[in-house]
């Protein structure tokens, strides 16, 4: 599978600019992670690679065709899970999901559903009301209709959100091993989740592709721009973005990115997160 | 394919609902609501009572309970965000189209089970007369399309406006229509059926025809509207006029929308089950044709076969005329507005003809010149669907034709002659009309039918002999009684399905006390022709009328019901002498309508009257007991009433509230203080035999043509007593 998207640019009708002349390739098998700030325009790529909005200009084509004439298409070999989502109350986890299996048009629901369930670890409330469950395990209600199916392009928004730790590392490792064989495209504040498992990322801000590559890449840009130093040695420094600040016996301990590291800064070596604050900085400045 | 593969699993989770099983239970018991507090049914049926005024009532309020069930599901999945799951692997016009056909489908099971439900209820408080068919087809069609309907206008609303308070409130006035403006015209009142009566004795099927057609029209209107509001379901986060723009883009989509909508339009201007009569009904320009010229009727004839199935009518009516004018003539018939003339012939020879655009009185005018002969034989053939009065279209029923039951009334009988003098006086007519060989014709008035031929196709062929211009014929599957009184023969002629009513009520009996009493007390009928009278129990029709030889009898009057009513006898053979001593008080002397501020009515002395039968056959004390002492109570406490004795605060009560109650009272009035004042006025006059030859000159009375009523001030001045003398202080 293959999704191109050729200049997309998505105004709203409010006027508000979401992307502009946005410009990626996706291909499986890949795990992509998008990155960038809030507004920056995530969701509205998310919602434009499903199908739910239409690009004002441009446009996406999905193994070489245009999505708008095959959305139908798509939305058979599509998993989604947005950042904000709504279940049926009154239907147990089961139910919620053997009617989305229906609506997915699965061959063997039960076996599907069976498999999902055990997947995202709900086995004990497959058989509860969904208005009786947890922020936590409503959104795994969610990743598992997402994942019913084993469709071949999948879109998480947010996935993690209201996962605990365990959870959360249960769930990344879910999705690599999901990506294994088909297209995942993870959007995620938490750094961490990308790192662990994307062999790609992309990170937009304003509605622009600051960076498309591997994380490998993105801290590689950052190297020379990471640093530490104690707070007392520190003057007003322009385009100097503090990342960390920790009180210690010795005094508070700060990590920044800049373009060009203070004197009294001592590089260290970049993480991911230092590197996408330093790009989103960088963007900003 | 896969839209139905999808109807299930979301008709399933629909079912998995509470609120769809509240809504669900709602209407199943919604029927109850017409059994107290609408009744759309004004007649007194048994099947108006507890089958039409159930199923309205029960089609009202499910229907808008489906209307609120429908915005509140479309709204839901958009307000707890599920449709963003659902979007992503169904097109939202794929799943608008799922989701109606579930609402639809859980509507349906809602009606079968209200039909399930309420099968036993319904038997049970109908009695004898029930009929299967008829429950069905009354759930069916006067609750059940209600459903649909609502779910399409309320899905059409939220798809527009996408907004669930406009949604409601929108919904909320198209119901408020129906219920209020449209409620008197049959086609627009969408929610509530125009249906005043469903008859117990014969066929509905009038009446089911005009509520399936109006019900299939809005059907489909309400198909085209939602289809155009199909196109306006908002996608790819557009607004709605770029939505619509996008979704026209498959061009089919719109013409089917529009389609529809023009289909109903036309459905709705081409209805064929009321005419375009003048709705001013002073005008009676048909009355005001010239007669020809030295032109006379010798005779007349007509063959009727009415398609029982279909319910039409084919017909071939033959006109002897003598035209001694020597010039050609203009003849002028009214006939049917729904009948399609297919030729006219005079002496053998198509001649031109034309039938009039403007109608009047449920006629339009077929006119026609005969030629310059002495001796011209008209012959027009007919065809078609009866049309029913235009002013008269929210009371239908009236000219039913079917298996069962048959009434053909003047022109829709055969084309009524309007401006040709009779040979002498008279317009001898032959009429033959084939029939299911299960059905009597009665024709209404002197006239006695005869059985001419037994067909092989299970049909008879009727004939009779009657004079006039018009005519009416009434079949169906009667019994007759011939009962024999003081040297008149009563022709007593009831449906089957009412035998079992009529014989517990003693009804032969109660014609032959009433005859004897009435013709002895009052005198003969005028309308009884020589020593025979037919008495015709006719489908329910708001009241009874009469011609020379034939009065007809309300079969609203015999349901076991009003043979119940306490105030008009203390048992159902009582309530049966009441209702044929209306022959006398009633139709023999006719009474104005009656107002709420005045006791008189032909209820008063038709009370009266029954007690004084019930008197001369029981006795004294049982009358006493059952009768004087029951409207003096009635009396007394309608005295104590609170809103007798404080009208100012009648009148600070809601109109439908007052109107209820003062019908209440006017009903005690009627039917127990008037007896009162005649009693006093009988003690006053000097007794019973001086009371009787008042009445009996007042029967006899010479009747003034204008207003030919029987008043209370006639009554007092019969008795020399003023208002005053008869207070029951």
């Amino acid at each position: 599978m293959e999704i191109n998207i050729r200049n997309v640019s998505m105004t709203y009708p409010n006027g508000k600019v979401a992307l502009k002349n946005l410009k990626l390739n996706l291909k499986a098998p890949s795990l992509i992670g998008l990155l960038g700030p809030n507004g920056a325009g995530k969701s509205t790529l998310m919602k434009l690679l499903v199908a739910a909005l239409m690009p004002t200009g441009g446009s996406v084509l999905v193994d070489g065709q245009p999505l708008a004439k095959t959305d139908r298409i798509l939305k058979e070999k599509l998993g989604y899970l947005p950042q904000d989502f709504g279940l049926f109350d009154e239907l147990t986890v089961s139910q919620f999901l053997d009617y989305m299996a229906a609506l997915k048009g699965l061959r063997d629901p039960k076996a599907a559903i069976r498999k999902t369930i055990e997947e995202v670890n709900l086995e004990e409330k497959a058989k509860a009301k969904i208005r009786t469950l947890s922020g936590g395990q409503r959104q795994r209600v969610g990743i598992a209709q997402a994942l019913l199916g084993n469709p071949s392009f999948l879109i998480f928004d947010e996935p993690t959100v209201g996962l605990d730790p365990e959870e959360r590392i249960h769930f990344r490792n879910l999705f690599s091993r999901t990506a294994q064989d088909r297209m995942v495209l993870l959007s995620t504040h938490i750094i961490e989740d990308v790192q662990s498992v994307c062999d790609q990322i992309v990170v937009i801000n304003h509605g622009k592709i600051l960076f498309t590559g591997t994380p490998e890449q993105l801290i590689k840009s950052a190297v020379g721009h990471v640093g530490v130093f104690w707070e007392k040695d520190a003057f007003q420094e322009q385009g100097l973005h503090i990342t960390a600040r920790v009180n210690t016996s010795q005094g508070i301990r700060c990590r920044a990115v800049a373009s060009k590291l203070p004197a009294y800064a001592k590089e260290e070596e970049p993480s991911l997160e230092d590197a996408y604050l330093y790009l989103i900085s960088k963007e900003g400045a | 394919m896969k839209r139905i593969r999808l109807f299930f699993p979301e008709l399933k989770r629909l079912l998995k609902s509470r609120l769809t099983w509240l809504i669900v239970l709602l209407t199943v018991i919604s029927p109850i609501t017409g059994l107290i507090l609408y009744k759309p049914a004004t007649a007194s049926t048994m099947l108006s009572m507890y089958l039409a005024n159930p199923a309205i009532a029960g089609g009202v309020v499910g229907g808008v309970l489906f209307g609120v069930l429908t915005v509140y599901e479309l709204d839901r999945s958009n307000r707890s965000r599920v449709n963003v799951l659902m979007d992503a692997v169904v097109s939202p016009l794929s799943m608008a189209l799922i989701r109606l056909t579930a609402l639809i489908a859980s509507a349906l099971i809602t009606l079968a089970l209200t039909i399930l439900i309420w099968l036993s209820i319904s038997w049970w408080r109908i009695g004898s007369v029930f009929s299967g068919v008829d429950y069905v087809l009354a759930y069916v069609l006067m609750m059940g399309l209600a459903l649909p309907l609502s779910i399409l206008a309320a899905a059409a609303f939220y798809q527009f406006t996408r907004r669930l308070d406009l949604s409601f409130v929108l919904f909320a006035a198209f119901a408020g229509l129906s219920l209020t403006v449209w409620a008197g015209n049959w086609q627009l009142c969408w929610l509530n059926p125009c249906v005043w009566a469903l008859s117990d004795d014969f066929s509905n099927f009038r009446i089911f025809r005009s509520v399936t057609y109006m019900r299939l029209t809005w059907l489909v209107a309400l198909s085209g509207i939602w289809s155009l509001s199909y196109l306006c379901i908002r996608r790819y986060g557009k607004d709605l006029f770029r939505s619509l723009i996008w979704n026209v883009r498959r061009i089919c989509r719109p013409i089917i929308a529009l389609l529809l909508v023009i289909c109903s339009g036309i459905a709705y201007a081409a209805q064929p089950m009321v005419d375009h009569s003048n709705p001013d009904q002073t005008v009676m320009s048909f009355y005001e044709v010239p007669y020809a010229q030295d032109v006379v009727c010798t005779n007349r004839s007509a063959q009727v076969l009415p398609d029982t199935a279909a319910g039409t009518v084919s017909g071939k009516a033959a006109y002897q005329f003598q035209n001694t004018s020597g010039t050609e003539q203009t003849i002028a018939f009214g006939i049917n507005p729904g009948y399609t003339v297919s030729s006219v012939q005079a002496n053998g020879v198509n001649i031109p003809f034309t039938v009039s655009d403007y109608q009047e009185y449920n006629e339009a005018m077929l006119e026609t010149s005969i030629p310059a002969e002495e001796q011209v034989e008209l012959v027009i053939e007919y065809r078609g669907f009866p049309q029913e009065d235009y002013n008269m279209s929210a009371l239908q029923g009236s000219a039913e034709i079917s298996k069962t039951y048959v009434c053909l009334q003047n022109a829709s009988l055969s084309p009524r002659l309007m401006n040709v003098l009779p040979d002498e006086g008279m317009y001898p007519t032959t009429i033959e009309i084939t029939l299911p060989d299960s059905m009597m014709v009665i024709p209404f008035g002197s006239g006695k039918a005869e059985i001419l031929a037994k067909n092989n196709d299970g049909t008879a062929t009727w004939q009779y002999e009657s004079n006039g211009t018009g005519g009416i014929l009434y079949a169906g599957d009667y019994i007759r009684e011939n009962i024999e009184t003081d040297g008149m023969t009563i022709e007593f002629y009831y449906g089957r399905r009412h035998q079992d009513v009529m014989e517990s009520a003693g009804a032969v009996d109660a014609v032959k006390s009433v005859v004897a009493y009435c013709t002895e007390h009052y005198g003969t009928l005028s309308f009884g022709s020589g020593d025979t009278l037919k008495l015709i129990q006719s489908r329910v029709s708001g009241g009874g009328y009469a011609t020379d030889g034939a009065s007809l009898l309300d079969e609203a009057d015999f349901t076991a019901s009003n043979l119940g009513d306490g105030s008009k006898g203390t048992v159902a053979g009582e309530v049966m002498i009441h209702e044929l001593v209306h022959q006398w008080w009633g139709l023999g002397n006719m009474f104005d309508s009656s107002d709420d501020t005045n006791p008189w009515s032909a209820e008063g002395l038709t009370v009266y009257t029954t007690y004084r039968i019930v008197k001369e056959l029981y006795g004294e004390s049982y009358a006493q007991e059952n009768y004087v002492k029951q409207w003096q109570q009635e009396v007394d406490d309608y005295y104590l009433n609170y809103y007798v004795r404080h009208p100012e605060a009648l009148e600070m009560l809601p109109s439908d509230k007052q109107l209820e109650i003062t019908g209440n009272l006017s009903y005690v009035r009627q039917y127990c203080e008037m007896p009162l004042k005649i009693l006093k006025a009988q003690q006053l006059v000097g007794g019973e035999e001086a009371m009787d030859q008042i009445l009996h000159d007042l029967f006899n009375r010479e009747l003034d043509p204008a207003y030919p009523y029987l008043t209370y001030q006639e009554f007092l001045d019969a008795c020399g007593l003023t208002e005053e003398d008869l207070n029951l202080d």
